[in-house]
């Protein structure tokens, strides 16, 4: 199963001051799946994703990525090999427009993490801004193209950082409560859209607190609960697990 | 250790400390300031000079006593007026547009006084029961032979020393304090927790102000008073906030007292003591970018 | 740039630096006409140049230097001890000068860059100040301590004396380059790249850009224009003021650009002209008082006018019907969302505690 894994956590373990927020996390996502980590607030999900991509670094362990160790690469590093992260708040630039966002990453993953193109002139109709444009169609934002992102409403936002990601094609996206404060119908979009997604193979590893996100995307489940893996494995496995009932869902079931 | 190495040992400290609390005056406002309100004052050396300023006519036309009460209340007001009727409407802009106004602000401050008093020193005599040197070897018994330091410098040390200690007890052990300092912490908690904190901050900014008048009321006879000034005591005590670590009052009180011992200590190389201070914050900066006790996450 | 010239976008870009370039290589016979002086035209075109520069660094990215005397200063004095003890020519004046600024700007980038922006403004004035310091103490014997550095050589550029209307056309000329390919330099993904650095910097770095490199780069450009003004300041009258090195300096680019129009390229370069026009003609109508007058204009704006002159053209143009796009002149550095939840704080303290 190993040589599977695209991402391979092994044994992280992380502590702020007094508070162990990650106690000897291992997890291993295959490539191609869509891994979903859940857990009660609190539980280090987003302190693992900040693991992953370099925005926190762990005391102890180590994170594969493709065989290759990541822990204290830098961050910029760590997404050119092929990683990508939507944000729990989306991350966007804010006076850019919808293309500008989009052919920035298109640009990162074209030039790499740094390169001088200055001889070359953006304007309307370059490679890039047409690449952006059939991004941006893809998540549905394809009639706001010139708009600037400020404008936008917070679901749009958080479609917009999709396509940001999209753009850079990753091998892994991570995304930290894509769906959080969208109405059911957006939910249900963005699920699609993920799914679609999936189908060029990219894997990913979603962080979740609706249920009904993480049992209709997910195809591995781990359970985090107080910074440890509690639980893990195929959705229906972890949602007959007693120890899993009274960590999480026996509270959010009701 | 010889006699003479203490004597002069003794002298250098006392020496670094005076350099040091002027600088440690301003530096608690602006600390106190950027803690609580996010906002880098460029004008704060300005409230600085309009306190030296403040203090040479009043203490010329009233009486030096009167400048040490006057002055401090005027600057408080000052200071009051500026956040309520300025800066307030800054909180919401970028950073950078706080920094342009202050700076702004700075440079009108400066040019009005030059209008008004020309681009010289005016004198600023210090008062008759502050004049001359204070024989210290008859009050340290460790001191040997015959030691002296000016008068008004010691009382600079003092002064400064009860307006640091007043400041602390300030934050420590009151209700007013506690909010400054939770502010300080996590501005946006407070205000959900319903607490004006608005009205608070303005305080702060006033409190800010009426130190940099008590370090102009104290510190005009030793820095001069000239417009230049100003801006020359701005920029070490900038440094001191950055090397103590932005927000931090403990330590942009340490800072202040490792810039004036480095100053107080190269002060026989003179060329080394024009850029001692920048060293130092390079060597800080580089080993620990945060400030000697800076916050995490705080500028970052 | 090769790909100027292959469309029509090409070639609206060649009309632009063609009109920009006709305006400037006509300033010393339109200048006098508004009651400046030929010599003015020099100066402004050497600030304009330095402002240029600036718009780079604090418009495109959003880090406001008060250090750029540094660059300016440093490359002034190399300037004058190159003319004074080398040649009298400017060429290797200039190579001199702008290698040595480059480096300067690397060390100082390392040291400033590595924090966000206020940071950097307090760090990169401490540093300019620092070498102030230095120059005035340390490096006294070369320098001329505070009266300046004085010499008595008419520089040349390759025997042609550097006098009059030769300094302005060289100047000129540098300034056209200069603006072409600050022009360039923002159509491009490197230029997409550095202004994205002002409004997201860690969506940037987690889009995989090595923003820190992005930074030194901008840095170290306006630091390269910097030190070609402060060159060319020498070579218009070959004296070295210690002003020059003074954070006084950093403080006029600083009001410049701002009064101007930051971002926008050609508002600092309004904002150099209408500075030194104000300090140069309207000085002799007001007296000393116009660096009051010019303070609080500074401060007016940056209150009441964030985009500059250049937004008063287009809010008036607006107000007189045209559609123009809206655009950000502003330096926003703080991402959107937090300036969001600042106001949602704001707000709350207004309902809850505001009475």
């Amino acid at each position: 199963m190993s040589e599977q894994a695209l991402l391979d956590v092994q044994g992280v373990s992380k502590s702020f001051g007094g508070l162990q927020a990650l106690t000897d996390v291992s997890l291993q996502v295959r490539t191609g799946s869509i891994h979903a980590i859940i857990g009660p607030n609190g539980a280090g999900k987003s302190t693992l994703l900040n693991v992953l991509i370099g925005l926190i670094e762990a005391d102890q362990g180590h994170v594969l990525f493709d065989g290759r160790e990541l822990r204290g690469v830098k961050p910029h590093s760590i997404i050119q090999r092929g990683i990508a992260r939507v944000f729990q708040t989306p991350q966007v630039f804010p006076a850019m427009n919808l293309l500008q966002n989009v052919a920035i990453a298109a640009l990162a993953r074209r030039d790499g993490q740094f390169s001088i193109k200055a001889a070359e002139t953006l304007r309307r109709g370059h490679a890039i801004y047409e690449e952006a444009a059939a991004t941006l169609e893809r998540v549905g934002l394809g009639d706001h193209l010139e708009e600037q992102a400020q404008h936008l409403a917070r679901g749009d936002k958080r479609r917009l950082e999709l396509a940001v990601c999209l753009a850079a094609r990753p091998k892994l996206l991570l995304l930290d409560e894509p769906t959080a404060g969208m109405s059911r119908h957006d939910t249900n979009r963005t699920i699609d859209l993920l799914k679609e997604i999936s189908e060029t193979g990219m894997t990913k590893v979603v962080i979740e607190h609706d249920m009904h996100v993480v049992f209709s995307l997910a195809e591995r489940i781990s359970v985090l609960a107080q910074g440890r893996i509690i639980a893990g494995g195929a959705p229906d496995e972890v949602r007959g697990d007693p120890r899993v009932k009274e960590a999480y869902l026996g509270g959010a079931q009701e | 250790m010889s006699g003479d190495l203490i004597n002069a040992l003794f002298l250098q400290i006392l020496t670094g400390l005076q350099l040091g609390m002027i600088y440690a005056m301003i530096a608690l406002g602006l600390t106190l300031i950027f803690g609580t309100l996010g906002v880098v004052n460029f004008a704060h050396g300005a409230l600085y000079l309009i306190g030296a300023y403040c203090a040479v006519i009043i203490a010329g036309k009233l009486g030096f006593l009167y400048a040490v009460i006057l002055v401090p209340l005027i600057l408080f007001v000052i200071g009051i007026i500026l956040e309520r009727g300025l800066i307030q409407y800054f909180y919401d802009r970028p950073h950078t547009d706080q920094i342009l106004v202050t700076f702004g602000l700075a440079i009108v401050a400066e040019e009005a006084l030059k209008w008004i008093f020309g681009a010289n020193n005016i004198p600023y005599p210090v008062p008759s029961w502050g004049q001359g040197i204070v024989m210290l070897h008859e009050y340290v018994p460790f001191l040997s032979g015959f030691v002296v330091f000016p008068k008004w410098r010691l009382i600079l040390i003092l002064v400064s020393l009860v307006v640091i200690g007043a400041l602390f007890f300030l934050l420590q052990f009151t209700r007013f304090g506690l909010v400054i300092r939770s502010g300080m912490r996590d501005a946006e908690m407070v205000r959900f927790l319903g607490i004006n904190i608005t009205r608070r901050f303005a305080a702060v900014f006033g409190l800010g102000a009426l130190i940099a008048g008590i370090a102009g009321v104290f510190g005009g006879p030793i820095t001069q008073v000239s417009p230049a000034v100003g801006m020359k005591m701005l920029v070490p005590s900038f440094l001191v906030v950055v090397i103590g670590g932005m927000g931090s009052v403990a330590g942009a009180l340490i800072a202040a007292v490792v810039l004036g011992m480095a100053l107080s200590f190269t002060a026989e190389y003179s060329s080394i003591q024009q850029i001692i201070i920048y060293l130092v914050a390079v060597v800080v900066l580089l080993t620990r970018p945060r400030g000697l006790m800076g916050k995490k996450g705080v500028f970052e | 740039m090769s790909a100027m010239s292959k469309t029509s976008g090409g070639g609206r870009e060649l009309l632009v630096i063609g009109v920009f370039a006709a305006i400037v290589l006509l300033l010393p016979f339109w200048l006098p006409l508004l009651g400046g002086y030929e010599a003015l035209a020099t100066k402004i075109v050497i600030w304009a140049l330095f402002a240029l520069g600036f718009d780079i660094l604090l418009g495109f990215t959003g880090f406001l230097s008060f250090g750029h005397a540094a660059f300016f200063g440093t490359a002034a004095y190399t300037t004058g001890l190159m003319l004074k003890h080398v040649s009298a020519d400017i060429i290797p004046a200039l190579a001199v000068s702008v290698s040595l600024t480059l480096v300067l700007a690397i060390v100082l980038g390392f040291l400033t860059l590595r924090r966000s922006g206020i940071y950097f403004s307090i760090l990169t004035l401490a540093f300019g100040e620092m070498l102030y310091a230095a120059v005035l103490s340390i490096f006294q014997g070369w320098t001329g301590g505070d009266n300046g550095l004085t010499m008595s050589t008419k520089p040349t550029l390759l025997g042609l004396p550097m006098q009059g209307l030769n300094v302005f056309y060289v100047c000129a000329v540098l300034l056209i380059g200069g603006f072409a390919l600050a022009r360039q330099i923002k159509r491009s993904p490197f230029g997409l790249m550095l202004m994205s650095i002002k409004e997201n910097p860690m969506r940037l770095e987690y889009t995989g850009v090595n923003v820190m490199a992005y930074k030194m780069m901008a840095f170290t450009i306006s630091g390269l224009y910097a030190a070609v003004a402060g060159s060319l300041m020498v070579v218009y009258e070959p004296y070295v003021a210690t002003e020059f090195m003074h954070w006084t300096t950093s403080g006029e680019i600083v009001i410049m650009s701002v009064i101007g129009g930051v971002n926008t390229l050609l508002g600092p370069m309004i904002g150099a002209a209408f500075m030194l026009f104000f300090e140069n003609v309207v000085q002799a109508f007001i007296g000393e008082q116009w660096k009051l007058i010019l303070g609080a204009i500074f401060v007016l704006v940056v209150i009441f006018l964030p985009g500059g002159f250049i937004d008063l053209a287009r809010r008036v143009r607006k107000a007189m019907g045209h559609m123009v796009p809206s655009r950000r002149d502003n330096v926003p550095d703080a991402p959107g969302s937090m300036r969001e939840d600042r106001q949602k704080g704001r707000r709350a303290d207004a309902q809850l505690g505001g009475r």
